[in-house]
């Protein structure tokens, strides 16, 4: 299970030390060296810091993954301003030092290490004993290490990688293999920021333009505004932010100018040396469209993750004589099991679906499955999180029973006689307020 | 580096138990036009492909344009025929579905990419600027043999091999032919080795080997070029 | 020019020079691959068909009275035969439900005929509460009727312009129904050629007051519970025929799996002869054109670019083969579905990518074998023709 949970990282870190050893072919040797010293010193960092309780290991994965993404846009822009004077498109050995190098590799080997031990949860861990366990990840990283070797022997020695392909397949690569674990994806935040961008872009422009109500602008024009406060323009900026880098690289290189040829007198010299100088080129494009697909991967894995989340089918129920709705502690369902625990009730013509919770410090919270701010589509739990399926942010369990932000709503809730007491009027009053003031802002109105 | 562009020692070909190339001492310098003459079955085409690397021998040693023939792979010979020598047959060899100027852009193919005003211009080297987008059928045994000659020189080889190229064709464009190859060797300077069995067409290059069942038995040098 | 522009060029005059051959490989090809499609087009569209069939009836269970039959699927329904057979009692079928113990949900239906302008309209009496529960599927352009509304299916509404907001007067043998329109349903199904009002407005009218033709049961049980609940109705409603909905949906499913299965076999032959004839006549062609590949080879061309030359011609006719095969199989598909099912084929463009896949798998393993072949050959031998 934990094997093959491991393979797509394990299959990135083997491309990302493919890339690297051919990219630094003069060089083989410490470069293997150093990257398999990346891959277990990232994997021992991680499982170091996850024992700790102070610092967070995927903030520092994150910051990594996120430093690297900025890099990548700087790079792919400055290929594209100065085409010709950037000689980082260019395969010659001396460009980049052999400390630069050395450093790239160990931080990207680092980070590829973190990302596929981060993947493998503290439960399935501990039942490994530390010494082995820091045995086999040595063992794991001088595998892929070996596998890496082996195939950069079988490639073509004609296939030769620059820089610049070097840096946008290994930031792909590692973009792709965090895109499956919630913690550290990027795609899913870059979305949701760029969300919120428009939507208070919008906002604030509307009020500071002093529009004073939406009667003075056509229908027409409100489904464009609508468009701007809805899910998709998160999706589709994060979508064009996330893709830019690799055809802006691509488009540099297929831009390039050719070798010029016009003194070779002899024909079949100069036919030689301009479809020696296309092919490289097409080779060259190869690394920013296979960055390219890595990347839809990633952003394909992010919107659909596969992780399976705890999310029961809400439980019907009803209210007694005084309008309560109580919930035994200890029934069919053991509410302090540390799960949530969804409900649905219905009165008339409405309904409220809720949850039950026991945070991990011991108190129980009833909450709405909804937030504030989003589409009411619920939430589903995590490990040590819930997650909002609308906007995909992720809710410590400790914060759950806090209002604010796209927290669950909470509902006041009394213990009586070892049964959790509702009052039934209050929760559906909730759900309405907190849906119709949800629902509206989807629609496009102020 | 060795004056010679052609040299073997003990060059041998067999198929099975006949022996068509019996062992062969040969050294070519560069820029020479070499006639082999021969009857039918003395080795000379097999002397010739050995040559072009379009066959491996069976013993001895081979060396083309200083490249060690019986080191290369299949693929290697293919890219030693490509960059290095030009071939006439005499068949023509042309392909029937395209033009002229598509034959001679299929040598370009194969060599780098194909390059239509090169191609044109070959063409109108050797006297065809006019039958451009004629197919070979529509083309006279002489000028499918000058649309050969373009194909063969297009990627400016170091060797040109000409199997019997006048052995299909009348006196007239049998003249013709010759004198436009020299013309051509003039300008391009490639050494040129020529299978034939007519002796006016032997006489025009510098220097006439004689086969024999596989065997050299005559050599003779002209001074009259 | 570009490399790969003048493959393309060289590919297409080589297709060029042997018209006859070419179009003799298109055809076969297309005609494989547009087996191929329309056979999976036919199932897909099938299995659909069921499924909506299925689908449509979202009660697991039907009571009937035994003497009338039920009718799954078939939109038209004899008027002579309504009006004679036994009718259901909603009082035995009340208390018949809750003796059972049985939870389900459950929608009384009347059927009859009412006549409206000089013409008897099929009009089904129900409450329109339990339909919205049973049959959430329902599409309804206008609103859900209130009282002394009416619902009209889609077709009916087409045939004698109705619209939301007209009324109607029907003339029943005790009563006249005096309804207007709130909206229009589109299900699919025998309910878009009906008219809707409620139960007990229809009752009246016909002078069936507490007689019902059929009841739909929703029962919220697993498989096994179904049959269980049939059983113990059955029981209580002597006279009265309980059958479970899946088991008609059962058997189509089974002629289903026959029908594909002797698709597929019929598939299965198809691809194999196609495939043989493409080989054959692939292998003549590839042996005729030795010299070619022989002169090729000898002017510098590698075996792998040579056999690009080759692959991409094969490719190329596989491509033709395959558009031209799913246009063909899309029209046969669309013919079998008419006439033999009477339904429409949807329009699936995915299955292009299946019948390129077919035609291009077709051209390519015909031409491999004999290709390889004559791959072996040096140059020399091939150019003088052995």
């Amino acid at each position: 299970m934990i094997a093959v949970k491991l393979i797509p990282h394990l299959l990135a870190a083997l491309c990302l030390l493919l890339v690297l050893l051919r990219c630094f072919a003069s060089r083989r040797k410490s470069v293997l060296l150093t990257s398999v010293c990346g891959l277990s010193a990232g994997a021992f960092t991680v499982l170091l810091l996850r024992s700790m309780p102070v610092v967070s290991p995927y903030l520092l994965l994150k910051s990594l993954l996120g430093v690297g993404f900025l890099a990548l846009w700087g790079v792919s822009v400055a290929v594209n301003y100065r085409k010709n004077a950037v000689a980082l498109d260019k395969n010659e050995g001396g460009i980049v030092s052999s400390v630069a190098a050395l450093a790239g590799t160990l931080l990207a080997a680092f980070a590829a290490g973190g990302i596929a031990i981060a993947k493998l949860s503290d439960t399935a861990l501990a039942t490994f004993p530390p010494v082995l366990l820091l045995l086999v990840v040595v063992i794991v990283a001088v595998i892929v290490g070996g596998g890496a070797t082996f195939l950069e022997k079988q490639l073509s020695p004609r296939v030769t990688i620059t820089p610049v392909g070097m840096v946008v397949a290994v930031v792909a690569l590692l973009l792709f293999s965090a895109s499956s674990i919630l913690r550290l994806d990027l795609f899913s935040p870059l979305s949701m920021k760029v969300m919120k961008g428009v939507h208070d872009l919008v906002h604030q422009s509307m009020e500071s333009v002093l529009i004073p109500d939406h009667v003075f602008v056509r229908p027409v024009v409100w489904k464009y505004i609508g468009f701007l406060f809805g899910k998709e323009v998160g999706f589709w900026g994060g979508m064009v932010i996330w893709f830019t880098p690799p055809v802006l690289i691509a488009l540099a290189v297929s831009s390039r100018k050719l070798p010029s040829v016009g003194h070779i007198r002899q024909g079949a010299q100069r036919r030689k040396l301009l479809a020696g100088a296309l092919r490289e080129q097409r080779l060259q494009l190869l690394l920013p469209l296979f960055s390219l697909c890595v990347l839809a991967g990633a952003a394909y894995q992010s919107s659909f993750p596969t992780v399976e989340y705890w999310d029961p089918k809400p439980i019907p129920v009803v209210a007694n004589e005084g309008g309560m709705i109580i919930l035994p502690k200890k029934g069919d369902i053991l509410l302090e099991d540390g799960k949530i625990h969804k409900y649905l009730f219905k009165q008339k013509e409405r309904e409220a679906r809720f949850f039950v919770l026991l945070t991990p410090d011991g108190q129980l919270t009833v909450d709405l499955d909804a937030c504030a701010i989003c589409k009411p589509d619920g939430y589903g739990q995590a490990e040590g999180s819930v997650i909002c399926y609308y906007c995909k942010t992720l809710i410590p369990l400790d914060t759950v029973g806090k209002p604010g932000g796209c927290n669950p709503v909470p509902i006041p809730f009394t213990v009586k006689d070892d049964a959790v007491v509702i009052d039934a009027l209050t929760l559906i009053n909730t759900w309405g307020a907190t849906v119709q003031a949800t629902t509206r802002v989807k629609e496009g109105g102020k | 580096m060795s004056p010679y562009i052609i040299e073997t020692g003990g060059l041998t070909r067999s198929y099975g138990d006949i022996c068509a190339l019996k062992p062969l001492d040969l050294q070519v310098p560069e820029g020479e036009w070499l006639s082999v003459m021969g009857h039918s079955g003395s080795g000379k085409s097999t002397l010739m492909n050995l040559v072009g690397g379009l066959d491996r021998p069976t013993g001895g040693t081979l060396q083309v344009g200083g490249e060690n023939l019986l080191a290369l792979t299949e693929d290697g010979l293919a890219r030693f025929r490509r960059n290095f020598v030009g071939i006439i047959f005499q068949q023509h060899h042309l392909v029937p579905y395209l033009t002229a100027i598509e034959n001679v852009m299929m040598a370009q193919y194969f060599h780098s990419m194909p390059d239509e005003a090169e191609a044109r211009h070959a063409l109108e080297r050797v006297g065809l600027g006019h039958r451009l987008k004629n197919r070979p059928g529509e083309l006279s045994g002489g000028e499918q043999q000058r649309v050969c000659i373009a194909r063969a020189i297009i990627n400016s080889p170091k060797l040109l091999l000409g199997d019997e190229p006048t052995g299909n064709l009348d006196h007239k464009s049998t003249i013709m032919v010759m004198e436009l190859l020299k013309e051509l060797r003039g300008e391009e300077r490639f050494t040129v080795i020529m299978v034939t069995h007519n002796q006016d067409v032997a006489a025009w290059g510098d220097r006439t080997i004689h086969l024999d069942d596989g065997m050299l038995v005559r050599e003779e040098r002209m001074n009259c070029q | 020019m570009n490399r790969r522009r003048w493959l393309l060029h060289l590919v297409m005059g080589a297709i060029a020079h042997r018209k006859g051959r070419a179009l003799l490989l298109l055809s076969v090809l297309a005609m494989a691959s547009s087996l191929a499609t329309a056979l999976g087009i036919v199932s897909t569209s099938m299995e659909k068909r069921v499924a909506e069939e299925v689908r449509k009836y979202g009660a697991n269970l039907v009571v009937t009275p035994e003497a009338s039959r039920l009718d799954i699927g078939s939109g038209g329904l004899n008027f002579g035969v309504v009006s004679e057979p036994a009718f259901l009692d909603q009082g035995q079928i009340d208390s018949a439900l809750a003796k059972s113990g049985v939870r389900a949900e459950h929608s009384y239906q009347l059927r009859g005929a009412l006549h409206w302008k000089e013409r008897d309209l099929m009009v089904e009496g129900v409450n329109f509460s339990d339909i919205r529960r049973l049959f959430p599927w329902w599409q309804l352009k206008g609103s859900w009727p209130a009282e002394g509304e009416s619902v009209v299916g889609n077709d009916l509404a087409t045939r004698y312009a109705l619209k939301p907001g007209d009324s109607l007067e029907l003339v029943g043998k005790a009563g006249t129904v005096r309804c207007r329109v709130s909206g229009i349903v589109t299900s699919g199904g025998e309910e878009d050629g009906q008219l809707f009002v409620s139960l007990l407005n229809l009752q009246q009218a016909l002078g069936m007051t507490g007689q019902l033709s059929q009841v739909r049961l929703m029962v919220t049980a697993g498989n096994d519970g179904i049959k269980k609940s049939a059983a113990v109705l059955q029981q209580l409603l002597p006279g009265t025929k309980v059958s479970e909905v899946r088991q008609t949906a059962h058997t189509s499913e089974g002629l289903l799996t026959k029908v594909k299965l002797l698709m597929v076999m019929v598939t299965a032959v198809v691809l194999i002869s196609a495939g043989s004839s493409v080989t054959g006549t692939m292998s003549t062609t590839v042996l005729e054109r030795g010299k070619e590949i022989g002169l090729m080879k000898a002017i510098g061309g590698t075996r792998r670019e040579v056999m690009l030359i080759f692959c991409g011609e094969a490719a190329l006719l596989g491509i033709g083969g395959g558009i031209a095969g799913y246009l063909l199989g899309s029209a046969i598909a669309h013919f079998i579905t008419r006439t033999v099912f009477s339904a429409s084929a949807e329009f699936m463009p995915h299955y292009l990518l299946v019948s390129l896949g077919v035609s291009l798998f077709l051209a390519l393993l015909g031409s491999f074998g004999p290709m390889v072949s004559v791959f072996r050959l040096d140059p020399v031998r091939s150019l003088r023709g052995e």
